[in-house]
C-alpha cells in the first residue's frame, strides 16, 4: 500500500506533503492536550506495536494473507490526534529504515494513511459508536469504520496517481477502489477481533473515549476532516470527469456525448455498471454505495457473531 | 545520624482491590545492605516502587515512607530520585534511549549537567560497571548482562545515596551474577536488593527482610534468618545451600 | 522480511560511507530523488544511467549485498506491473514503463543504500536540527528503540499459541491472531507505563 518513489510526480508530492505537514501539526498540538503525560511513552510504543501487528499474518487463500492497517484500531484505543502521530511515526520510520515507501511518495502516503484514513475512519467511528449501543455496537462500528478507513486511503491514493498522471481516474479509481473494499474486509475484521480481544482483559481500555466535551472533540475532527476533505478537493475532484479526454471527443463526435456508454468506458471499469443506469458516474458510485451498505450490514452480524450474549447478562468473570 | 529509609505501615491496595501491602515497617541505616526475599506476589516490588515516590499514585500527606528523615511529599519527588536510584526488573523497560550514552546521560541530564561535565558523569558511571568505551553501542545490540550493566550505570550516573535493586540476578550467567555480586560490593551507597536468589543475597547482604502476604514476617542477619528452615519453608522459600554447611558456632 | 533487514543491520560494516555525516547523506539522497522524480516526461536517459552509475559505486563502496538490493527491487515488481496494465491502452506505454521502472528502481535504491549506511539514530539527529516537534522525536525515538523488542514478543507469543493449537480451522486461527496482536497491545501498553516509571524515577517531570 506504500506508495513508492516515481509513481507520484513532483507537485502532487509537494501538495501532499504540505496538507500532511499541516495535519501532523494539528495532531501534535492536539496530543499534548489529549494525552496525560504518564501516557507519552505510549505514542512509541504503540507505534512499535503498529508495526509489529503490521506483520502478522493472517492467512486468507493460497498463498496470500491480510495484514492490519490499524489506523482506526490505534484511533478507537489513543484517540484520533494520537492515532494520526503515531500511524505518521510507523510510516516514517518505514520509510527511512526499511525504505518501505517513497521519501518523495512520504507526504501522500502520510496523507492517505496518516490523515485520510485516521482521520476520515475515526470520524465513522465516532458517529457509529453514538449510535449503535453497547459492546455489538462498538465492534461493528470498529469494524466499519476500519473497512471504511482502508477505501478511503486507498481512493486517496488513486487521486494522487491521477493527478501525476500515473494511472487516469477512470481506471484507477474503481480498481483502487474496489480491491480495497475487498482488503478493506480483512481490515475490518481483524480491527474487530484484535480489539475484543483487547476488551476481555483490560475493558478499561476500549472504553469509548470521554470527550474533552462536546466542543472539543468534535473541533478537533473537524480540523481534520477539513484537511482530509481539502485533499479530496485536490486530488480527485478536479480529476473526478467521468469520461477520459481522447473518448470525449469520440463520443461528441459519434453523438454519444447524452447516452450511456458502457462499451466505450474501459473495460476495467465496465462492470460497475448496473443494468439500466446511463452514466459511468453514477453507476460507479451506486456500485460503491451499494457495497458500502453490504459491509456495515455485514459489521452488525459481526458484532453479533463476536459478541453472542449482550454482556449485562453474562458472567463478568469471562 | 538518620536512618537512610524508615517504612512505616505502609498499606497498599491495587486497583482490582486486593492488598498488596499490609502494614510494611522496617528501617535501614545508611551504608547498610539489606536483602529483601519473599515468595512471588508478596508485594516485593509493589514495596520498591514506594521508596522513591512512584507508589502511591497520588502522594499521601501522611506519608509512610521517609528517606533520610524526610517524608515523601509531592513538593519533594524531584529530590526524592535523585538520592534514590531505583534498578527495574526488565532491562528493556528502563533502556529506553537509542544509545547506551545516551540513556546513561539521562539521569544526570535531568540534573542540569551539560557538555563536558555530563560526558565525564557517564564515562564515570560506565566505567563503574566494567562498560568502559560501550557508549556509542545501539542498546538492542547489548547481550543481556551487559543491558544489565547498562541500567545500573544509568542509576549510578545520578550518584544515589540510597541504591535499590529488582531482581538483578534473574537472567545472569553465574559469571554475571558474580561480577555483579563484585561490582555491588565496592559502591559505597545504602543498598536494598529485591531477589530470589538466596545464595546470591547470602554473599552480598548482611541483613534480610523476609516479606510474605504484605507484612514483613522476619527481619534479621542474613545468616541467622536464612538459616531457620522452618521459617524459610513457611514463606515459600529455602535455605541456601552456601548456608547449610557453614556453621556459624 | 524483517529479518532480512535485521540481518542487514547489524552486519553494517564500517567503510567511507558508513562514516559520512549523516545530514550529508540525507540531502544527497533527497536530491537524487527529487531530481528524478521531477524531472520532466522522458527525462534525459544519459543522466539516469550517471546516476545509476554513481548509486551503483556508493552501494559497492558500502559493501551492501547485491543479492540483498535486487531483492528489494523486486518488491516494486506488482506496483510496476499494476501501473503498466493500467495504462496498456495509452500509445507511448512502452517508452512511459521504462520511465517508471527506472525512475522507481533508482529511487529505492538510493533508500536503500541510506538506510544501510545510516544508523537511525543520527537521522533522528538530523531530523532534531530540523525543528521537527519533540513530541515526534521522542515517539520516533521510542518506536525504534522497542520495534524490535515487540516483534520478537509477537513472535514469541504466536509460537506459543501455535504450539498450541490442535485444531487447524481458519476461523480459530484468525481468532488466535487477533489475540494475539491484542495482548501484544497490552504488553506494550504495559510497558509504556513501565518506562514511565522508569523515566520519572531518573528525574524526568
Amino acid at each position: 500500500m506504500h506508495i513508492p518513489d516515481g509513481f507520484v510526480d513532483g507537485k502532487t508530492a509537494v501538495a501532499a506533503g504540505v496538507l500532511s505537514t499541516i495535519g501532523l501539526g494539528v495532531a501534535v498540538r492536539r496530543v499534548r492536550r489529549e494525552i496525560s503525560p504518564r501516557r507519552m511513552p505510549l505514542l512509541g510504543l504503540a507505534a512499535a506495536f503498529l508495526f509489529a501487528a503490521q506483520l502478522v499474518n493472517f492467512p486468507v487463500a493460497g498463498g496470500t494473507s491480510g495484514h492490519l492497517l490499524g489506523s482506526v484500531l490505534v484511533a478507537a484505543l489513543l484517540g484520533p490526534s494520537a492515532a494520526v502521530v503515531v500511524v505518521a511515526t510507523v510510516l516514517i520510520v518505514q520509510c527511512l529504515l526499511f525504505a518501505d515507501g517513497g521519501l518523495s511518495a512520504l507526504g501522500s502516503n502520510l496523507f492517505d494513511m496518516g490523515i485520510l484514513s485516521t482521520a476520515g475512519g475515526y470520524l465513522v467511528y465516532r458517529t457509529l459508536v453514538r449510535r449503535l449501543r453497547g459492546l455489538r455496537g462498538q465492534i461493528a462500528a470498529i469494524a466499519f469504520a476500519g473497512w471504511f478507513s482502508v477505501v478511503l486511503a486507498s481512493v486517496g491514493c488513486a487521486g494522487q496517481l491521477a493527478w501525476s498522471g500515473t494511472v487516469a481516474l477512470t481506471t484507477g479509481l474503481p480498481v483502487m477502489a474496489a480491491l480495497h473494499m475487498l482488503i478493506g474486509l480483512g481490515e475490518g475484521l481483524i480491527s474487530a477481533l484484535v480489539f475484543l480481544a483487547i476488551h476481555r482483559v483490560r475493558p478499561e481500555l476500549t472504553a469509548a473515549l470521554p470527550s474533552a466535551g462536546p466542543g472539543k472533540a468534535a473541533a478537533s475532527t473537524w480540523e481534520y476532516g477539513l484537511c482530509a476533505a481539502l485533499g479530496i478537493a485536490l486530488f480527485v475532484a478536479p480529476m473526478a470527469s467521468p469520461w477520459p479526454d481522447g473518448l470525449a471527443r469520440v463520443a461528441s463526435r459519434l453523438g454519444f456525448a447524452d447516452k450511456a456508454a458502457a462499451p466505450l468506458v474501459p473495460a476495467v471499469a465496465a462492470h460497475y455498471h448496473l443494468p439500466g443506469v446511463h452514466s459511468a458516474t453514477i453507476a460507479t458510485a451506486l456500485a460503491g454505495g451499494l457495497g458500502t451498505i453490504i459491509v456495515f450490514v455485514l459489521a452488525l452480524v459481526l458484532g453479533r457473531i463476536l459478541v453472542p450474549t449482550p454482556p449485562a447478562t453474562r458472567d463478568s468473570s469471562c | 545520624m538518620k536512618p537512610a529509609v524508615v517504612v512505616r505501615d505502609l498499606r497498599y491496595r491495587y486497583h482490582d482491590g486486593t492488598e498488596a501491602l499490609r502494614g510494611v515497617s522496617f528501617q535501614i541505616g545508611g551504608g547498610e545492605c539489606v536483602g529483601l526475599v519473599g515468595p512471588n506476589g508478596s508485594g516485593k516490588s509493589t514495596l520498591l516502587l514506594h521508596l522513591n515516590g512512584l507508589l502511591p499514585e497520588q502522594p499521601a500527606d501522611d506519608a509512610c515512607v521517609l528517606i533520610a528523615g524526610e517524608p515523601i511529599t509531592r513538593a519533594n519527588l524531584a529530590a526524592v530520585r535523585r538520592q534514590v536510584g531505583l534498578v527495574f526488573q526488565d532491562p528493556d523497560d528502563q533502556l529506553f534511549c537509542p544509545t547506551v550514552a545516551e540513556d546513561v546521560a539521562f539521569g544526570p541530564q535531568q540534573l542540569g549537567a551539560k557538555g563536558q561535565d555530563l560526558a565525564a558523569r557517564v564515562e564515570r558511571a560506565l566505567a563503574l560497571v566494567g562498560l568502559a568505551g560501550y557508549g556509542p553501542r545501539a542498546i538492542h545490540h547489548l547481550s543481556h548482562g551487559a543491558k544489565r550493566r547498562a541500567c545500573l550505570a544509568g542509576v549510578l550516573a545520578c550518584e544515589p545515596s540510597l541504591l535499590v535493586l529488582d531482581e538483578p540476578t534473574s537472567d545472569l550467567d553465574p559469571r554475571g551474577r558474580r561480577e555483579l555480586k563484585q561490582l555491588l560490593q565496592g559502591i559505597p551507597a545504602t543498598k536494598l536488593i529485591a531477589s530470589h536468589d538466596l545464595e546470591w543475597i547470602v554473599g552480598l547482604c548482611s541483613r534480610v527482610i523476609v516479606l510474605d502476604g504484605g507484612v514483613v514476617v522476619a527481619d534479621g542477619l542474613a545468616t541467622e534468618v536464612l538459616d531457620d528452615e522452618q521459617l524459610m519453608l513457611a514463606h515459600g522459600l529455602e535455605r541456601p545451600h552456601v548456608l547449610r554447611h557453614h556453621h556459624p558456632h | 522480511m524483517l529479518k532480512d533487514w535485521v540481518g542487514h543491520q547489524h552486519g553494517r560494516r564500517d567503510g567511507l560511507i558508513q562514516r559520512a555525516p549523516a545530514g550529508l547523506k540525507l540531502a544527497v539522497a533527497m536530491a537524487i530523488i527529487g531530481s528524478t522524480v521531477a524531472a520532466p516526461g522522458r527525462g534525459q536517459p544519459g543522466l539516469f544511467f550517471v546516476g545509476a552509475a554513481v548509486l551503483a559505486l556508493v552501494a559497492v563502496a558500502a559493501r551492501i549485498s547485491p543479492g540483498f538490493l535486487v531483492r528489494r527491487l523486486l518488491l516494486l515488481s506488482p506496483f510496476v506491473a499494476g501501473v503498466i496494465l493500467a495504462n496498456a491502452l495509452q500509445p507511448d506505454f512502452r517508452a512511459r514503463a521504462l520511465v517508471l521502472t527506472g525512475r522507481s528502481a533508482l529511487c529505492l535504491s538510493t533508500l536503500i543504500v541510506l538506510s544501510s549506511t545510516t544508523p537511525f539514530s543520527q537521522v533522528l539527529l538530523v531530523l532534531r536540527r530540523a525543528h521537527v516537534p519533540a513530541l515526534l522525536i521522542t515517539t520516533l525515538t521510542l518506536m525504534h528503540r522497542y520495534l524490535f523488542v515487540l516483534a520478537e514478543e509477537e513472535q514469541r507469543m504466536r509460537r506459543a499459541r501455535a504450539s498450541r493449537t490442535l485444531v487447524a480451522t481458519r476461523r480459530l486461527h484468525w481468532r488466535v491472531l487477533g489475540t494475539v496482536v491484542g495482548h501484544l497491545f497490552l504488553r506494550a501498553s504495559e510497558r509504556a507505563e513501565r518506562i514511565y516509571d522508569a523515566m520519572c524515577a531518573r528525574g524526568w517531570q
